[in-house]
């Protein structure tokens, strides 16, 4: 059987590290080379052309989300699969349009991580499992933002009872039960896609 | 030479696991127990009593700063390394203040890891910088953080009492100290103080 050619990116040599000699531990994968940031995940996927490239979200430099169509136009036969330290559904969806198969969290099992990246190399996409619709984020990353519903309800021209209803909406899709549970949920996610 | 006893703790269960196989690796170091959030590891390192606990700064339900100020409670002789991707100033004053004995940051490489270990299990202090600055963190009182971060983790009054084993009643009066010290109004300012604290941490490191 060949191995799955794996290249990891991550800003933390520690967990460059961790991760390599985790997927190691594993015969179906070869960690082929790791880099940095987004620039260097680039030049690896140019010159190895690796099966997979698992991609940190968070980077200085090139990030992942920016990386990711260079990346694809760089070397189109690498799948990429962001590893982010927040498990945000709707976030799945901006990495995904930009030409990810995936997106797995650092909290999740080895086992989560080996299946989504054999499924990668398959060419197969994560679907969300909370859908939420470009109104809908909008109005969370403003409610990440720290604006008040009528301030949101100024910046996106719509009513202030509308802004209520989208934000009972979320609370009730994301299983999130207190406003301040919202405003962090909202924050990560910020953060994560900015 | 008798294998120096680890006890690892990070919520990131990838991070965790794999810095786990390279500790082992190692040879000179056992990692004894992992903990996913600070509870869970103030509770192993009470079972264990290991040389060392290796501490993610940021854990959910008690984070690795206030973990340590259990753990030197439950078991006084482990020496604490703080694991971070902060390299600020007030995070390894906090931690320095603490009583840790050394900061890794997450950039460093595995062998300055193990370095760190051995260098704190004879004795030493590993830091990143020689003097950490002085930051003073008291105005909140170690169980009103516990309760700030709960909070901001979102959750319900009830799930913090059971969380810390208190009444609601207590959570409730905690809430309300803590609105008046930080002079805060509402859920939203509470979230930003908490940040602010370094109680919880939402944006990545700066690049």
């Amino acid at each position: 059987m060949t191995r799955l050619r794996v290249v990891i990116v991550d800003d933390h040599a520690l967990v460059r590290a961790s991760l390599a000699k985790l997927l190691c531990s594993y015969s179906e994968f070869e960690v082929v080379g790791t880099a940095a940031d987004g620039h260097g995940a680039i030049a690896l996927a140019e010159k190895l052309k690796p099966d997979v490239l698992l991609l940190d979200v968070a980077m200085p430099g090139l990030d992942g989300l920016n990386a990711i169509p260079l990346i694809r136009a760089a070397c189109p036969a690498t799948h990429v699969l962001l590893i982010s330290m927040h498990d945000e559904p709707e976030y799945l969806q901006e990495a995904v349009d930009r030409g990810a198969q995936g997106l797995v969290s650092k909290a999740s099992s080895p086992e989560d991580l080996t299946c989504a990246i054999m499924s990668a190399a398959r060419g197969e996409v994560m679907k969300p499992s909370i859908p939420l619709s470009k109104r809908e984020r909008e109005v969370l990353s403003l409610i990440g933002a720290g604006k008040t519903n009528e301030q949101i309800a100024t910046i996106l021209s719509i009513s202030q009872k509308t802004v209520e209803h989208h934000r009972q909406q979320l609370m009730d899709r994301l299983d999130i039960h207190t406003e301040a549970g919202l405003i962090v949920h909202a924050r990560r996610t910020i953060v994560a896609a900015s | 030479m008798k294998p120096i006893r680890v006890v690892l703790a990070d919520d990131h269960t990838l991070v965790r696991r794999g810095l786990s196989a390279l500790l082992t690796a190692d040879g000179s170091i056992s990692v004894v127990g992992e903990a996913e959030d600070g509870r869970e590891l103030a509770k192993k390192a009470r079972a264990l009593q290991p040389d060392v606990a290796l501490v993610d700064i940021s854990m959910p339900l008690l984070n690795g700063l206030d973990a340590m100020l259990k753990i030197r409670r439950v078991s006084p002789q482990t020496r604490v390394i703080i694991l971070s991707m902060f390299s600020d100033d007030a995070y390894i004053a906090a931690a320095w203040e603490h009583g840790a004995a050394g900061y890794v940051l997450k950039d460093e490489a595995p062998e300055q890891l193990i370095e760190a270990i051995h260098t704190v299990v004879s004795g030493g202090m590993y830091f990143p910088v020689e003097h950490p600055p002085v930051v003073t963190r008291n105005l909140l009182t170690p169980r009103e953080r516990e309760v700030l971060q709960l909070i901001a983790e979102g959750k319900r009054n009830s799930e913090i009492a059971s969380v810390m084993m208190r009444s609601l009643h207590t959570v409730r009066s905690h809430r309300a100290r803590l609105m008046m010290k930080l002079r805060v109004h509402s859920a939203a300012e509470l979230v930003q103080a908490a940040e602010k604290l370094g109680v919880v941490r939402f944006s990545p490191p700066e690049g």
